[in-house]
């Protein structure tokens, strides 16, 4: 008994070797998603609950600007913040408000003196909503429209 | 004489899975898994100026109504073509025809009815800003008047907002 304790060397320990193969084939598929959706666009958009952008073509990546949404029970969200309803005629007072308030309320020349809007509306909200928003934003000065779509393939 | 077993020498991976490790993080903070695209629309602008024109302009205009496209072209807005909304090949295949006839406009109006959807719009405006077919090119004029191939129609789309 005494033998097996004291009488031999002490073997060192081998430090154990992880198999890592697996987890890097994870890892580099991963990566490869990634950076297939990788979108090099500034603009982050929350898309607001019961919205659904409609499918498009178009393949120019989209800009940070003021967000209007409309969803398809046609309640208004401005920057994510909701903020009323829109008249059956299209008319909103309360988005001119909105959008009058946020020109008003910063001192950053480049938002005062911002024409860009990015309209993101419902695919089956009708022309006269549209109209409404669209006419509601150029009266304040929100003059270039860029109408939020989703690409398809 | 004994020889020696070479060892195998282990790449080490740490600093790679570091790189790696960091650059997914970036990744998905900045992922956004719905591709998100923007179609341009400018407010139409009046000018009082009466610059006299070499050519009458194209003018085109679509009016969108029930199921139909109507194309008019020319300031007294003459009907070139009428559409269905299953016909957007064949309105593609047009407003080609109109493009090269004249290659140096680049607008389009709409005038869609009250109750015409939004999605429904949007697959009208695909079919006006360019060809959709992939191997279909047309021969474009640069500022300079230099020719180069293009896909791209009318791709300035203004949208009648005031009745």
């Amino acid at each position: 008994m005494k033998r097996m304790f004291f009488n031999g060397k002490k073997k060192k320990k081998e430090p154990m070797d992880l198999d890592i193969t697996s987890l890097l084939d994870v890892l580099v598929i991963l990566l490869v998603f990634l950076l297939k959706s990788y979108n090099a666009s500034n603009l982050k958009l929350n898309l607001v609950k019961d919205l659904v952008v409609p499918n498009s073509a178009a393949r120019t990546l989209g800009e940070h600007a003021v967000i209007v949404q409309v969803d398809k029970n046609k309640r208004l969200f401005v920057n994510n913040k909701p903020i009323g309803l829109i008249t059956r005629s299209g008319e909103s007072p309360i988005l001119m408000e909105a959008l009058k308030s946020i020109k008003e309320s910063s001192d950053i020349a480049e938002v005062k003196a911002a024409k860009r809007v990015n309209l993101v509306f419902d695919e089956e909200i009708p022309y006269n909503v549209m109209k409404g928003v669209m006419h509601t934003s150029a009266m304040v000065g929100y003059t270039e429209f860029k109408f939020i779509v989703r690409g398809n393939y | 004489m004994r020889r020696k077993i070479a060892k195998t020498q282990k790449l080490n991976l740490i600093p790679i899975l570091d790189a790696i490790f960091i650059f997914i993080f970036f990744l998905l903070m900045s992922a956004q898994f719905i591709d998100i695209y923007q179609i341009g629309s400018d407010a139409p602008i009046t000018s009082t100026t009466n610059n006299k024109m070499e050519k009458e302009p194209l003018n085109l205009t679509l009016v969108l109504k029930g199921e139909n496209i109507s194309v008019k072209t020319g300031l007294d807005e003459k009907l070139y073509k009428t559409y269905s909304l299953a016909q957007l090949p064949e309105l593609n295949q047009a407003l080609i025809e109109l493009k090269k006839q004249n290659p140096k406009e680049s607008s389009a109006i709409f005038k869609p009815a009250h109750n015409f959807q939004y999605n429904k719009i949007v697959k009208v405006i695909d079919n006006t800003r360019e060809i959709m077919d992939p191997n279909v090119y047309i021969t474009a004029l640069d500022e300079k008047n230099r020719k180069y191939p293009s896909k791209k129609l009318f791709d300035k789309i203004i949208f009648e907002t005031q009745d």
